[in-house]
């Protein structure tokens, strides 16, 4: 088939047009036509089909039929391509500007396990101080927490929330740690990526607050009994705590190299003895 | 309304002269210049053509389609028309307008982008071209002819998957299936035909020096569309041979009383019908990864990741079939696993959304309207892919199998996705077809009005499916809160008619008046901007010869060629 | 690649359906293994691989014996598969609507008949191309393709006996 479009001095040479492949494509419709109609029309299109198919053939063989093209006068055709005026600068590493940047230094994930840690009981405590000054216990808040998981708390009124239920203990404790260690961790990634200028207030106040906003509209659906007794100030102080301690505890960590400018052989450990005593 | 479309196809022949030695000028030469032509300009342009040309009288139906439901008991459609109109519209808009579009630009753009001088068989893609053409018109011909159950002419009417057992001859007398299985089996191959015509060209015809691995994206991921038409449009053909032969000859494959399965129709629909909307959106992002980096300046980000992720597409697109069938009771076994394939789906799709966003990403982005199609397509196809996966997990789609939700899926994913990319393609290759640019203030008014009224459509429609209404109901009772919803999305669908007509304006409009092109009007890359626009029939006076992803750039920064790099 | 999509959808819908036809006749009582079929069929394989050997060496006369028994294995075999269906039409009342197994093994084995039908008329083509000399070593590439078909339509009666004719009848 590679003949088919050989060059000339004065043009190329393209298949010629012909009118046999839609003559077969018609006459297939109408055989199927004839399924519906009547077998006349099948006839018909089996008698067109035979003729494009014949005079398909005929026109690719012995040799398929060409017609010469010529080249279109000059002035219509396409201009030579233009060396681009522009000069171009390429981005550089560490460069500033775009995407030439990488954390090169990373906070331990373990400071996040620590700064988790602390920022969930600086929260704990204040939210016991609130029982214990608005509500008498310091039982309510741990009492309320473990609701989204015991369904005999849904219901409690005040003063079974003021007990103390070593089920609800567990719960609660169980999971503020999990959930405090988690959001941690979560710091020593977010926290590079925060704008430098107030980091403490970005990480302390702002994605706190972020949050509580995410958790507003779920608390129905979490944990009803909490949504209805929550004290919405005491309960955003509360959360502020946890990011301004935690944070805090983060953001002083000794930070790591990534091994971003490692090479290749030295991630997959390959030279990792060498490149320890290099140092 | 018909005339549009046949101002349209002039625009078509208008870019290419007819060859000499014929005469030109009169309706009849045109005529016959069509019917001759082996040109895969000609015939792509022919393909779109025709693309457009359904789109009217489907898209009419859509509007009819909305009016009827726009408000508690209407009768502006019957039940049988109504269920005519979504059956009409769904397959006109999957066969014969998406499917034409997506094999016009694949003939139109590949040999240019490839630098070869026509297809591999070029009798062979008018021969597919007319298939695919007449097989529509049977299609419509039912109107006229199927003779049905209702007296005069009765289209199909079981939807766009024909439903076993509604397509069996005691639910169905007439002939109205029939019109749709024996048309879809003729485009069908076409579609095939046309799909190992378009390989073998890319697999044989690539000019000097263009490696596969230099191969633009948009050949690539037509590529891979061709496989899965070749691999997974005969199922669907096999299903419908298989119709025919029960419908006429009294065959018992999905008939029940027979010990048939109407559950078999499914799965061989589904096995076709899964990887189709690949077929049909995998082109789609290729126009995209050809737009994005042209207009954010920037080659693109991951090439070799965007090849890996759809050839990955390709790949899984054959095992999630079963997500359409979650409630007819499978196995939890099957469940889970066409669940889980469905969801490990969605990662190569999220390859490719960061891929064209870090493309974006410190580009010096030109907000020209193909850049705005597909920032809107980037925005849109996400939400669609969201919902999708929503739909993947089992006990989800259980709650919503046919209710609006599913619609406003594989809407967001469709006139979203698609349809906005074929407009970003459009705006962005018209000029290379006509040698005139589309208008930029008509294309503003274009791309807002049509947007605005694709969310004002489909947005409200996932609503309307958790409040429970169903799809294929051709009217309900007042009270149940779907009043508001259906009115808006109503609206937002003739919004939608009148952004379409505005773009319909445009070219014909830009036909005439636009700017001249030129050669290469956005500075771009590939090699279908180094020939003319038009281009001449036989696209090169010399075949190019290619050194890197992006030739044209390494001719005009000789200084930093891209082969560099590479 | 089209094709063996096309055979697999009705392999897949043969294997679905074995033995759950509710009325008889059922395969075990009237199938018969095609034994005369496969031996026309699979020989020509080998045959056509002799001509297009002949071909190569230049040996017209040898390519045309060769071409012209190849297709006269594959005659008989639609020979064959005619008076089988005869039988079973008219003897054992199985037809395309009787039941499960009359639909599937209609629809399968009549697909791969035609495709043998169609590779017929391509091997006819060539022979009386050649006969009238006007294959030229340019056409040489097209016979070779001709001749994978008729391999590839071999190869799917492989696949076809074993699930008709083997899985099936037990
Ligand atoms: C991110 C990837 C996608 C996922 C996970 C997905 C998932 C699903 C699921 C589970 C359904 C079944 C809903 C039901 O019937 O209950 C569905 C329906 C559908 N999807 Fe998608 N989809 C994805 C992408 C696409 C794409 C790219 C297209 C089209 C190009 C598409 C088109 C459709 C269509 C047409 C239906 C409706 C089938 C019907 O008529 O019921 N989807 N999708
Ligand atoms: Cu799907």
């Amino acid at each position: 088939m590679d003949t088919e479009h050989a060059d000339h001095a004065e043009g190329v040479e393209l298949p010629t047009p012909t009118p046999w492949p839609m003559l077969s494509a018609l006459g297939i419709m109408l055989i199927a036509g004839g399924f519906v109609t009547s077998f006349v029309v099948a006839l018909v299109g089996i008698l067109l089909g035979l003729i494009g198919g014949i005079g398909w053939f005929r026109e690719l063989f012995p040799v398929p039929n060409h017609e010469l093209v010529p080249y279109t006068e000059p002035a219509k055709r396409a201009a030579p391509i233009k060396v681009s005026p522009r000069r171009i600068s390429h981005l550089a590493l560490g460069a500033g500007g775009h995407r030439a940047y990488y954390p090169l230094r990373v906070h331990r994930y373990s400071s996040g396990i620590t700064g988790g840690l602390a920022g969930g009981a600086a929260m704990a405590v204040l939210a016991m101080l609130y029982g214990l000054i608005f509500q008498h216990s310091i039982w309510y808040p741990i009492n309320l927490l473990a609701a989204a998981g015991l369904p005999t708390m849904e219901s409690a009124n005040v003063a079974m929330l003021n007990e103390f239920h070593l089920s609800a203990f567990i719960i609660a404790v169980l999971s503020h740690g999990v959930l405090s260690i988690l959001v941690g961790m979560l710091y020593t990634v977010l926290l590079p990526m925060l704008p430098a200028r107030y980091e403490w207030f970005w990480g302390g106040i702002i994605i706190p607050l972020i949050w509580t906003a995410m958790l507003f509209p779920m608390f129905d659906i979490v944990n009803p009994a909490l949504a209805a007794h929550v004290n919405w100030f005491w309960f955003i102080v509360c959360q502020i705590s946890f990011g301004l301690v935690g944070g805090y505890v983060v953001f002083k960590s000794q930070k790591v190299e990534t091994m971003q400018t490692w090479s290749l052989a030295a991630r997959m450990g390959v030279h990792a003895m060498e490149t320890e005593e290099d140092r | 309304m018909a005339n549009p479309t046949s101002s349209l196809k002039e625009v078509g022949t208008e870019l290419a002269p007819a060859p000499p030695g014929r005469e030109h000028g009169t309706l009849t030469a045109w005529i016959q210049d069509l019917i001759f032509t082996v040109d895969h300009k000609k015939l792509g342009l022919m393909y779109v053509g025709m693309a457009w040309l359904f789109f009217i009288p489907a898209g009419i139906l859509a509007s009819l389609i909305r009016t009827q439901i726009a408000v508690p008991n209407n009768h502006v459609l019957g039940p049988e028309a109504f269920n005519q109109a979504i059956t009409m519209h769904g397959t006109a808009m999957i066969f014969f307008f998406a499917m034409p579009m997506v094999f016009g630009l694949a003939n139109y753009i590949v040999p240019l982008q490839i630098g070869a001088r026509d297809m591999a068989f070029p009798r062979l893609n008018a021969f597919s071209f007319w298939t695919t053409f007449f097989g529509a018109c049977f299609l419509f011909l039912s109107y006229i002819f199927g003779p049905g159950l209702y007296g005069m002419g009765a289209a199909p009417d079981a939807s766009w998957f024909a439903l076993a057992p509604l397509t069996s001859k005691a639910f169905s007398p007439g002939n109205n299936i029939d019109f749709w299985s024996l048309g879809l089996l003729i485009s069908g191959v076409g579609s095939v035909t046309g799909a190992v015509n378009v390989m073998v060209t890319i697999f044989c015809y690539r000019c000097k020096g263009l490696t596969l691995y230099r191969m633009p994206l948009f050949t690539w991921m037509v590529l891979v569309t061709m496989f899965l038409v070749v691999m997974f449009l005969p199922p669907l053909s096999a299903a419908q041979i298989m119709l025919v032969l029960e419908r006429f000859f009294g065959a018992k494959f999905f008939e029940a009383q027979a010990g048939g399965s109407a559950v078999l129709w499914q799965h061989f629909f589904w096995i076709f019908g899964h990887p189709e909307v690949y077929i049909l959106v995998l082109p789609a992002f290729g126009v995209i990864s050809e737009v994005v980096p042209v207009f954010s300046r920037k080659p693109i980000f991951g090439y070799p990741m965007m090849v890996a992720a759809s050839v990955m597409i390709g790949f899984i697109s054959a095992g999630v079939w079963a997500h359409h069938m979650f409630t007819i009771g499978m196995d939890s076994f099957s469940v889970t696993f066409f669940a889980f394939a469905t969801l490990v789906i969605s990662i190569p799709t999220g390859i490719k959304i960061f891929n064209w966003l870090a493309t974006m990403f410190g580009g010096k982005i030109r907000m020209e309207i193909p850049m705005l199609f597909c920032i809107a397509f980037l925005f849109q196809f996400l939400i669609a892919g969201l919902t999708g996966v929503m739909l993947g997990v089992a006990p989800f789609d259980w709650q919503l199998n046919d209710s609006y939700f599913v619609i406003a899926h594989f809407h967001y994913v469709i006139v979203g996705g698609i349809v906005f990319a074929v407009f970003a393609g459009f705006y962005y290759w018209y000029p290379k077809a006509v040698g005139r640019m589309l208008d930029h203030r008509l294309g503003l008014w274009h791309f807002w009005i049509f947007t605005a009224g694709f969310h004002l459509t489909f947005d409200p429609q996932h609503f309307l499916g958790f409040l429970g209404m169903p799809r294929r109901i051709y009217t309900y009772q007042e009270g149940r809160g779907w009043e508001f919803l259906n009115m808006l999305s109503t609206i937002g669908a003739f919004l939608q008619g009148v952004g379409a007509i505005i773009f319909i304006i445009n070219m014909i409009y830009a036909a005439r008046k636009g700017k001249i092109a030129g050669d290469d009007p956005w500075d771009a890359w590939t090699l279908e901007w180094i020939t003319s626009s038009p281009p001449p029939e036989y696209n090169f006076e010399q075949l190019p010869e290619v050194r890197s992803r992006r030739p044209l750039w390494d001719l005009k920064h000789p200084e930093d060629p891209d082969w560099r790099f590479e | 690649m089209t094709e063996s999509a096309l055979f697999t959808i009705f392999v897949v819908a043969y294997l679905f359906y074995i033995g759950k036809s509710l009325n008889p006749p059922y395969p075990r009582e009237v199938l018969e293994f095609p034994w005369l079929g496969s031996f026309f069929l699979f020989s020509s394989s080998a045959t056509v691989v002799v001509a297009e050997h002949r071909l190569k060496k230049g040996e017209r006369g040898g390519f045309h014996l060769w071409w012209g028994i190849t297709m006269a294995l594959g005659a008989a075999f639609l020979i064959y598969t005619a008076t089988e269906w005869y039988h079973l039409i008219y003897h054992d009342g199985l037809t395309l609507s009787t039941n499960l197994f009359g639909s599937t093994f209609y629809s399968l084995v009549g697909l791969h008949a035609s495709h043998v039908l169609v590779g017929l008329v391509l091997l006819g083509i060539i022979l009386v191309a050649s006969l009238t000399g006007n294959i030229k070593d340019r056409h040489h590439e097209h016979i070779e393709m001709i001749s994978w078909y008729w391999h590839f339509v071999d190869g799917i009666w492989a696949v076809v006996v074993t699930v008709v004719y083997i899985i099936g009848m037990q």
